[in-house]
């Protein structure tokens, strides 16, 4: 796992456990959305809080498309290369 | 958002001064629906925070139900009369004529200002609003302000999008002329809309066909569509912001507020909402365990629940606000006045 894509997957945890009270610290970059324990409003939420932290805008059009955590943190590590 | 400065205890205003509530006996399980639509009981639960839902006879009318909770409303106020009567509803018995006047007759005030007011589940906030303007311009001494909903003749009972989500009910309230700074004044009201966004939720009848980018609504032509996650992000969004102006007009900060009370939209809105306002979600009124959306009727309903169950007291401050299709949302502040509450086992008008 390249460098940036780690520190981002620490960062999505972090994310995870204070702004959505998800209780599972070891969540797997494999791990699916379910797995997870989000739903489709979880995935809402996750949305505005990353962009409340990071500034990153993540669509909800996106969001639909979205099956695993390696794919969120995909996308920050894109979008945030791009800010 | 703009705040007009000034001392906001200054002044006159449309004070609470009596509240009532009507709400169906006909409950519909999370078990009823998992036959209808094959989702489970966790499945609606861990998605909305609703176990039942309550649905009005299919005989029964917005008027009636509105009826029922002006009623008692009057009672609690202690005086039967008002100069003005507002409607706030989606489901209006008749497209024409609105259903207030008919309402006014109905308890006995024919003659006096009637009309409806079409904001969706903002209607009560709106309403607010319309009845302080009312008091201001000098039409009524006293007003009373209903929201009722019939969400039952909108939602399709096989879309899962909605039909574990609405109930019906109706609240209402009676405003009366006094001071900005007595117990009961509403607050400085914030309001918003965005039609940008009316085909997030929607009922299409005759015009407009869904746009051949989205996906398919869920639920039948005619029937209520919701695009749930667009809605969610939009509810918190639109309600932190407009409660957070409100706060800043009332001259409070979150840490003065002892109830949030929030339109019933669903229980994660309401909880993703307090986090966003950093507010302790043992704080936020809640009954849509029970209730279910009921649209414009959710804060009535809501804020006489807790006054009746002794979680609202005299004395607290509360911040109201809600969100609903249009898009429309609205926010205010008050603090919540000694009521005398209408009395269940004197209910003589029951709809049903």
């Amino acid at each position: 796992m390249k460098k940036g894509i780690l520190a981002m997957h620490e960062i999505l945890k972090e994310i995870l456990v204070t702004d959505l009270r998800i209780t599972d610290t070891d969540i797997l970059p494999d791990a699916s959305i379910e797995d997870a324990g989000l739903d489709s409003l979880a995935l809402v939420e996750l949305a505005m809080a990353i962009n409340n932290r990071l500034g990153i805008e993540i669509a909800d059009y996106e969001l639909m498309d979205i099956k695993t955590i390696a794919q969120i943190v995909t996308l920050m590590e894109e979008r945030t290369a791009q800010v | 958002m703009t705040v007009r400065k000034g001392d906001p205890t200054a002044g006159s205003a449309a004070v609470v001064c009596g509240i009532g509530s009507w709400l169906p006996s006909t409950v519909v399980t999370n078990a009823q629906l998992t036959e209808r639509l094959g989702l489970s009981d966790q499945w609606i639960r861990a998605r909305t925070g609703i176990s039942t839902r309550l649905i009005a006879d299919r005989d029964t009318l917005t008027s009636d139900i509105a009826v029922a909770a002006g009623m008692k409303a009057l009672r609690s106020s202690g005086d039967s009369h008002v100069q003005a009567v507002v409607l706030a509803t989606a489901t209006s018995d008749r497209p024409v004529p609105a259903t207030a006047p008919l309402i006014a007759t109905q308890l006995g005030l024919p003659g006096i200002a009637a009309f409806d007011i079409s904001a969706a589940c903002s209607g009560f906030m709106y309403g607010l609003a319309v009845a302080s303007g009312l008091v201001a311009s000098q039409v009524a001494e006293r007003v009373l302000l209903i929201g009722a909903d019939r969400m039952s003749t909108l939602v399709d009972p096989q879309d899962r999008a909605t039909a574990p989500i609405f109930g019906d009910g109706a609240g209402a309230v009676v405003l009366r002329r006094g001071h900005a700074g007595e117990p009961g004044a509403i607050g400085r009201m914030v309001l918003g809309s965005d039609g940008q966004h009316r085909d997030l939720l929607t009922v299409r009848t005759g015009e407009g066909s869904p746009d051949p980018d989205d996906d398919p609504p869920s639920c039948r032509r005619g029937y209520l569509e919701m695009r749930g996650m667009q809605v969610f992000r939009h509810a918190i969004e639109r309600m932190s912001e407009a409660a957070t102006v409100a706060l800043d007009a009332a001259g409070w900060s979150m840490k003065d507020v002892d109830r949030l009370v929030a339109h019933q939209a669903n229980a994660r809105v309401t909880s993703a909402l307090a986090a966003r306002l950093d507010f302790p979600l043992d704080q936020c009124a809640s009954n849509i365990e029970h209730t279910g959306n009921t649209s414009a009727a959710s804060i009535p309903i809501l804020l006489a629940e807790a006054a009746e169950k002794g979680s609202l007291i005299a004395g607290h401050r509360v911040l109201l606000t809600a969100f609903g299709a249009g898009l429309t949302w609205g926010a205010t502040t008050l603090v919540w006045p000694d009521l005398k509450l209408a009395q269940h086992d004197d209910d003589d008008q029951t709809p049903e």
